[in-house]
This record gives structure tokens, sequence and C-alpha cells, in this order.
């Protein structure tokens, strides 16, 4: 964490005290005083309106057993059914695994390449709106679409890259239908889909660097990697905090793409924890064990935030 | 950031244009099938008639309504977007400089990251029972207030982020001048984190133009939005490509226009009378 | 008055004239029929929506009564019938359920019995009951009119059709496939990599391999479950006949399927028909429009239709896939009348023969007999009838889907070489075994088939 200097309210209200007089029981002198509550407040009723009753809820379901009989539902309390139910999961151990791959490898190459691109595009004298225009398009078009078109182009007989590969007079691949290229395949299609998201955080960071600083670098000598490394990167740390942080969860979350482009096979090679969770809590209607598995999906997300933040931490460390 | 070396220019442009290749291609490759009948995309045509039939039938067809789904996602979007951008810029900016105590910042941005994570499958049900009881299930308010709520979390964290960057003593010597908080917040520290307030807009806006599973059990005909409408081409027993390609390209044209005028809207209005 | 303006005037009295008409007729369909409030239906996109969406604009037209249509991509729809019937009061009077749903929404309690809202509603006798599928013995917890109460009627019905195409099999001097060892003669005849491959069905994971293997194992005399309609939920999936059954699916993909038929789904069989790259493929029937639409496909008028070929020393079998119409409990009476007033007036036959003309497949047999078979156009529609005949509903219980889930896997891993047949049927087994046990049902085992 960066050290910073938090003002108190005290200090806050300072100036605005040190002049008493009529214009101080004014509007203005009011907006100034709560500021504090009235910055924050709106925030906090939203989450707490729209996201207290849910997650209650869903605690709540996950030590339940919840069935559905004269058109009502009813709850009985089993935590360990569930948790029995979590142990025993066969499929889960490869969705698990599955998941931990296709998170860190997607989520690495998305914040390698995206960094690489910000700190490309930063460097353009002209044309920057122009290029963040166009690297917005991926993430513009509906995952239901990405997935449906994606998977026309790995199609077998038809799509775009065995027609490229059979140009070339190589071998045509089983791009869905192998179990061991299956999982690159829907890597390749998420990194397409999301290096942008990342791009626009470091993008935006990269052009909000002082210039001040970085000029100093250039007159102390600095190459160019060494500003990287030693100025550059620090600088740059809350942003790729931020990236990495809510790139990771969107990974782990990842449902749309995976499933319409092979369902999770074939066999397991694909199944995440997402595609199993919407057959466990949504097909199967199983709604206890399914939110205790929601429950265990976020603990590992927490784990691996705070790992990845770890690991981000000290590889950017001046 | 320094412009390009003389000798690095080369290669920078090199790298930049194959990354834009790369980036485009796909989405140039989708274009082009919504010019192309089902069959010629089935065949992987590269020469090919081209067609106007499937712009005609998302478009115009009696059973499509994707212009009024179109108008549906420019007000949600917009609306949630504007909203979210003024909470969560003024909630990160609390956090970050006005003393709170820290069980309430970490506490808060905990409690974001949990919402975060929660799969939303989990959400739907409760809110849609929550929606219905008070009366907003069908409505572009229930939306509205929902997609703010999803992308609140990212938004505050981001412009924590950006405000992080901010060195201290800028609003320090302002204050002690006898410049009001808000002034300090709203002259000084917010045109400083335009880039990231105009990241952070965009996403959100992206997230709620591309939301499909809130918007599809919260609305229902005549409120639907746009990731909603064209998921309509992925049937149980076909996907129609050829349209839902159209309504793809179709869907992106306004999105982008939005997005540029509200950065335009974001930069005029803040950069004026700042002091920078 | 310019002429143009006579013209107009002339034309608008016309219209008038027409309109008055058009009333005096609705008038009289509506003497039947009777007034009603409007009504919402949940209902997805499909092929056969077209054709709905027609018939109820005729209704539209005839009695004056007015229907909204909530028109849902098919990945919704369950969600959004959930929402419907857990809520308070429905925003849907009619939900149109796939028939592995139907189990959850008559077992929870959550519908109307058709005929508690009005004692007199039946269906016609021509109207296909797609195995009883919507009836429901609470008792019993099964699907059967059998001390069953009427819950749905079908909109649409499913079965498979096994397509080849015609003008290829004259050529090679084939006949219409009546086995599946028929349909491996074909392959060994017309099957070459990659220009043409024999015949494709779904092999992808879930839903697609498991509801395309049940022909194979119907056929095969193998079944999941010993008796479930009698509450004996012994697993007899590993029997010899369905280690049969996958053997047979196994040997078809082999010799005939394209190598990434483990990850075919329902779109690219479709595509690998419609390019004729493939020269046969098991098909539900509402994907038959693909083909005869030449901007869908490049084989229109080729392919013909005959029932799921049967194993040589087996007999025909197939697994429905229909829909159903279905009335929530939490809708106002008024609206429950008005909704059986619809579904009188939607089975009649005038009501299905619109449906057929507007795109859909109609659910009445008197629609759909002789005389349309010697239309080209309809020459599906001898298979489908004759599948009617032998086609059952298959997974008829809550533990369904999760069945569902464990067959579609393994079936799949014994597809691309990770599992044998007998080793992938006996894990199934144990699997779905534990599934009952977990639900209380009565249930066991057969003995393992050997694994070697």
């Amino acid at each position: 964490m960066q050290p910073k200097v938090a003002l108190g309210a005290a200090e806050i209200a300072a100036p605005a005290l040190s002049r008493p007089g009529p214009a101080a029981r004014s509007g203005a002198y009011w907006l100034n005083r709560s500021f504090r509550w009235w910055s924050f407040l709106p925030a906090a009723l939203l989450m707490a309106v729209l996201t207290l009753y849910p997650m209650v809820n869903l605690v709540w379901m996950s030590v339940s057993t919840i069935e559905f009989a004269q058109g009502r539902d009813i709850w009985s309390f089993t935590p360990g059914r569930n948790l029995d139910l979590l142990l025993s999961d066969r499929v889960l151990r490869h969705a698990f695994l599955n998941t931990l791959v296709f998170v860190v490898v997607s989520v690495a190459a998305e914040m390698v390449l995206g960094l690489g691109l910000a700190l490309l595009v930063g460097r353009l004298t002209r044309g920057k709106g122009l290029v963040r225009t166009v690297m917005i398009l991926p993430i513009l078009v509906p995952p239901v679409a990405i997935g449906s078109m994606w998977k026309l182009m790995f199609n077998y007989d038809f799509g775009v890259f065995n027609q490229a590969l059979m140009g070339l007079g190589i071998e045509p691949v089983n791009w869905l239908g192998s179990t061991s290229v299956a999982l690159i395949s829907v890597i390749l299609v998420d990194i397409w889909h999301w290096t942008p998201f990342v791009f626009l955080i470091l993008f935006a960071a990269v052009e909000a660097l002082p210039v001040d600083v970085l000029e100093a670098g250039r007159v102390d000598g600095a190459t160019g990697r060494q500003a990287l490394r030693h100025i550059i990167l620090p600088l740059l740390r809350p942003a790729l905090m931020v990236a990495i942080t809510f790139r990771s969860i969107l990974a782990f979350k990842a449902f749309d793409e995976v499933y319409l482009l092979t369902s999770g096979g074939p066999g397991t090679s694909t199944e995440l924890i997402s595609l199993h969770l919407y057959k466990v809590f949504f097909e199967q209607n199983q709604l206890g064990y399914g939110a205790m598995l929601s429950l265990a999906v976020i603990a590992a997300i927490v784990a691996f935030l705070l790992v990845s933040r770890q690991a981000l931490a000290r590889s950017t460390a001046a | 950031m320094t412009p390009f070396g003389k000798g690095e220019r080369w290669i920078g442009y090199g790298l930049l244009t194959l990354a834009v290749l790369l980036v485009v291609g796909p989405f140039v490759w989708i274009t082009l099938q919504s010019f192309k009948h089902q069959i010629a995309i089935y065949t992987g045509a590269w020469i090919f008639t081209p067609t106007l039939d499937n712009y005609r039938e998302v478009l115009f067809s009696r059973r499509s309504d994707f212009v009024s789904n179109v108008w549906n996602s420019v007000i949600v979007a917009a609306v949630s977007t504007s909203l979210v951008l003024v909470v969560g810029t003024l909630a990160a900016y609390s956090l970050h400089r006005l003393a709170w105590a820290r069980w309430v910042a970490l506490g808060f941005l905990a409690w974001t990251i949990f919402f975060h994570a929660i799969p939303v499958i989990t959400l739907i049900g409760p809110w849609y029972i929550a929606f219905r009881q008070l009366g907003f299930y069908d409505t572009q308010f229930a939306l509205i207030v929902t997609h703010l709520t999803i992308n609140l979390p990212m938004t505050v964290w981001l412009m924590m982020a950006f405000f992080r960057e901010i060195p201290p003593e800028l609003e320090e010597a302002a204050l002690v001048d006898g410049c009001r908080p808000v002034q300090a917040f709203w002259r000084i520290s917010l045109p400083l984190a335009v880039p990231g307030l105009i990241a952070a807009g965009i996403l959100a806006f992206i997230f709620s133009w591309n939301e499909f599973a809130v918007a599809l059990s919260l609305t229902s005909r005549e409120t639907a939005t746009v990731p909603v409408a064209i998921a309509r081409f992925a049937q149980q027993y076909e996907v129609q490509h050829s349209q839902m390609a159209a309504a793809s390209v179709i869907s992106t044209i306004p999105a982008v226009l939005l997005m540029f005028l509200g950065q335009r809207f974001v930069v005029r209005g803040l950069t004026l009378g700042s002091v920078k | 008055m310019t002429p143009w303006r006579i013209t107009a005037t002339a034309l608008a009295s016309a219209t008038l004239a027409t309109l008055t008409a058009g009333t005096a007729l609705a008038q009289q369909g509506a003497a039947a029929i009777g007034k009603h409030p409007p009504i919402s239906i949940l209902i997805n996109s499909s092929p056969w929506y077209a054709g709905f969406e027609k018939v109820v604009g005729l209704y539209e037209q005839q009695t004056g009564n007015k229907i909204k249509l909530d028109v849902t991509p098919f990945g919704g729809m369950l969600e959004k019938a959930r929402n419907a019937v857990r809520g308070s009061e429905s925003p849907y009077d009619i939900l149109n359920l796939d028939t592995q749903w139907t189990i959850e929404f008559y077992e929870g309690g959550f519908l109307t019995p058709l005929t508690d809202i009005d004692p007199g509603f039946k269906l016609p006798q021509e109207v296909f009951t797609y195995d009883q599928s919507g009836y429901w013995n609470q008792e019993k917890r099964w699907r059967t009119a059998e001390g069953g109460k009427l819950m749905a009627y079908s909109p649409n019905g499913n079965v498979h059709l096994f397509l080849y195409r015609g003008d290829l099999f004259k050529e090679a001097g084939l006949k219409a496939p009546e086995t599946w060892d028929d349909v491996l003669a074909a392959c060994g005849k017309l099957h070459s990599p990659p220009r043409a491959y024999g015949a494709v069905f779904r092999g992808e994971k879930g839903n697609s391999i498991r509801y395309d293997w049940m022909p194979f194992m119907l056929g095969s005399g193998a079944a999941i479950t010993r008796n479930p309609a009698a509450g004996d939920y012994t697993v007899t999936i590993n029997s010899p006949e369905g280690k049969k059954a996958v053997d047979l699916m196994i040997d078809v993909a082999k010799k005939c399927g394209p190598p990434n038929i483990a990850a075919l789904g329902q779109s690219d069989a479709i595509q690998l028909l419609a390019t004729g790259r493939a020269v046969q493929g098991m098909l539900v029937a509402a994907a038959w429009p693909n083909f005869e639409d030449p901007t869908k496909s490049a084989v229109v008028g080729k392919l013909e239709a005959v029932p799921v070929p049967r194993p040589a020393s087996g007999q025909h079998g197939d697994a429905i896939g229909n829909w159903h119409f279905v009335v929530p409990k939490s809708v106002p009476d008024d609206r429950k009348k008005a909704v059986i007033a619809f579904s009188n007036w939607f089975l009649t036959q005038a009501a299905q023969k619109a449906y057929l003309e507007g795109g859909g497949i109609p659910v009445r047999s008197d629609v759909l007999t002789a005389d349309l078979a010697s239309n080209p156009k309809y020459r599906w529609v001898k298979a489908y009838l004759d599948s009617q005949k032998f086609a059952k509903q298959e997974l008829g219980y809550g533990e369904g889907p999760q069945v569902e889930q464990v067959l579609g896997l393994r079936l799949n891993q014994v597809l691309i070489g990770e599992m044998s047949s007998a080793a992938a049927l006996n894990a199934a087994a144990k699997e779905i075994e534990e599934i009952f046990k977990k639900s209380g049902r009565k249930t066991g085992t057969l003995p393992p088939l050997p694994e070697s």
C-alpha cells in the first residue's frame, strides 16, 4: 500500500469555520460540512438495499435443503448434507483444476498484453482516441454472439482457422473436439475478448501518469527498461491491482462463451466451476447445494485474489 | 508518456498494427457474416453475393422489436452509467480522502468484492421477487438500479486507484489557500482523475450494455434490452448466425457513439475551470 | 374534389366495408368462444414460432380477444418460468415448458390442472398426447393419464427424424435405411472424409449426446431404470443391452462420423447436412425447415426422412422432446378461463391447419394424415407419424437433469476414447444409483459389466 495522507474531518471543516458569518449558514456551508457523509452514503445505501438480502439469502440457502410442494418452498436446515455433497462431488475436482488453469493463463496473458498495449498506445502522439475505440470492439460484442461466432471460426470443416491451415498445407486442428486442444481454444477466445478490458484500465492510468516524474527519470539518465521497472510500473501499481482483481473475478465467473463453445466438453476437458454451478443450481434445481457451491467459488476467488495481489506487489515493487 | 524515439518508432508501429489487426480481425469477420445468407456462413465462403436481408429482418420484420430493444439499452446503459459514475466517484473520493475509519473503508471495499464475486444466477431470484413485490418488475427503473449496483464495485475501486495517483500536496495547498472541500474535490482531484473517469465510464457502459441474466429476468418483451434480443437468435434447435451477426453489428453503433459523446461531455465539463 | 381525393375516399370506404365484414365474421367466432380478458404467453423463439404467431393472430382477429406473446431466448425460458410461479402473481398466464422441466412444475404444485379450471375441458382424440406427458399422477409421482390429472397439452412435439440424401442413395443404388446396418452399409459406400461424412448425430457432452443416444438405447431394449412408473428405480443401464447400445453408437460414429463428432452440437450437425457434407443424419423434426430454405441450405429437395433406424436385431425406439402449455396456479380465474377458451380453439382442426400452413408442426393427427404425405413439401410427415407409434418419454422424474448430466458425460467419454463402454456404464450406473439414494427412492443396480 502506498502511504497516503488522509485529512481529518476537523481539517476539512477548518477553512470554512475560520470565516464565520452569515454565509456560513448558507447551503454551500452545509454542503461542505456534510461532504464526508453525502459523498459516501448513496453508495453505502445502494449496497445495503440491493446486496444484503441476496447475500443473506445465499448464505441461508447454503445450509438448507429446499424443496417445493403445493406451490411453496420448504426449507430444512441441513448444513452437513450440502457440505457432504461438496466433498463428494466428482466433477468439481476437474472443474476446479480447469478453472485454475483457465484463470491463471488467461488473466496472466491479458495483463501482459494489456500492459504492453497501453504503454505502446500511450507513446503515440496522434490517434490515441481512435485506437482506444477500436480496442473496445471485442468487449462490445454480446457474449452469446462471441460464443456462437467463434464456434463457427473454430469449426473443423468450414472454420476460418482450418481454412487457413489447409491453405498452408497443414493438417486441420480439431479445435473444440480434442481434449488436449479445447481448453486452449477457449482460453484464446477469452484473451481476445478481455485483453481490451485490461488495456482500457491501464491506458487510462498511463494517461494519468505525472509528466514531471517521467521527465525527471529521463534527465537522470534512466534507460527505457529501467524507467519502466523502477518508475512506471510502481506508479501503475494501483491500476494494475484493480485490473487484475476485477479481471480475475470475471474469469472465475466466465460462462457464456465456454457454455456455447464446448458445454464443458469433450469429456471434462473444459468443465469450469461456473458451468458446473449452472448445472447444479439451475438445471438440476439443487438450490441448497448450489448455494454452497457458490460460497465455495467466492472463497476460491478471494483466496486467489490475495495470492495474486501479493505476486503483483512483489513484481512491481520499486 | 514520452513519444517514441527514432529507432523505436518502427518496432512500435509494427507491434501496434499487429495488435490492432488481431483485435479487429474477428470483429471484421463477424461483420462479414452479417452480409451473408446462412448457407454461405455454413460453408465458410469468402466469395459470396452480399445481402442486406439480415439487417432488414433484424430491423424491420414484424417479429422483431430490435429498434425498441436498442432504445431500451440506450436508456438503461446511459442512465445507469451516469449514476454509477456520480455515486462511485464520490464514494471513492470519500473513502480515500475524507478520513473514514479504517474498518469502514476496508469493510465497504471488501463487501463490494464479495458482492462482485457472487455468481449472478444466485442473485436474480431474490431480485426478481423483491422488484415484483415493489411493483418495479418489467420497468427500466429496476434494470437501471441493478446495473448501477453491479457496476458500483468496479467504479469505486477504479476511481480510488486514480485518486491515489494524485499527489495529496496539491489539495492540501489549495485547502490552506481557503479552498473549500467540495471545491478541492471538484476543481483539483476530479479533473486530474479524468482518464480514470473515462475508463470507468466506458467499462460500466459496456457491462450494462451487454448484461444478460438480470435483464432477462426483470424484463419482458417491451422492456427487453439488446443482449436479450440477440440471445433469441440462439434457439434450441438452431443458431441463426446471419441475423445474430447483423444484430451484433447494429448494436455496436449506438454504443460507440454514446461512449464518444459521453467522453466529450466528461472532458469538457471537468477540464473547464480546473486549476491544473 | 380532385381525382386523387376521390380515389382516396373510395379506397377508404372500401376498407371500411371490409373491416365491417371482418367484424361480423369475428363476432360469429366470438359467439362460440366469448369475450375474455387479454392473456400473455411465455414462449421461446424457435422454428415453429412463426407458425404459432400466425395462429394467434388469427385467434385475435376472429374473437377480438388479445394475446401477448413474450418471445424469450430458449436459454432464458426455465428461469422466467420459475420466476413466474415462485413469485406472488404470475405475469404469464401460459408457460411453455420443455418436457424435462415439467416434472419440477407438476411435482412442486405450481400449476392448475386444466380440468380444474373447466371440468369439461378435454383433449380431442386426434391430439397427440406424446406418451401422456401432459398428465400428472401426484401419488405415483409419474406422468400418466391413469389416475393423473391433465396439466398440459403440447403446442409442439419433437421426435428424431433420420435424414438421408435421396439423390446420392439413388445413384449408389441404396434403399432407405431401415436398420443401423443399412446406415453402416451406406457409409461404406459414401463415407469419404473430409469431403463427405457418412452420417452425423450430436456427440457433444450433456443433453446432446444423451438425447441422441436414446434411440440406440430404446432400440436395443435397454433401459435406464427398471420400472419407475411403479416406483422401482433400480438402475439397469449397465446391462448387456446397454453395452450393445453404446457400442453400436460408437461404431456408427467411428465408421460414419466426422473427427470432431464428440463436440458436435445441434447447429454443427445442421451445418454438415445443409452444406451437403454429411450424407445421413439424425436430427429432431423441428430442424427440417432448415434444409428446405435455399438461403440456409445447399441441399433443398434432396433430403428424405425416415424414422430412426433400429438395430438389426432390435426394434425402433425414440425419445420424445415436446413442449407443454401449462397454467400457473397464481393466475386469476378470469384469465384462466381465457386460457381454456384459447386452448379449445387452438386444438381445433381448422386452427391446426393454419398452424401447419404458417410453418408449425401441428399436434393433431388428422391434420397430418395421408393427403399431406403425397405433397413433396411434407415428405417428412410420414416418418414423423410412424415415429409416434414407438416414441417414448424418458427421464420422467425429478432427478432427470442429474441423470442426464451423468450419462451426458460418460457417453461422451466413451466417444473420445477415455473410457470403455463397459467401464462408462458401470460408473454411470453407480452414480445414478447414488442420485436416487439421496432422494430416497427405492433403488439398486445390476452387477457390473466385465471391463476388459
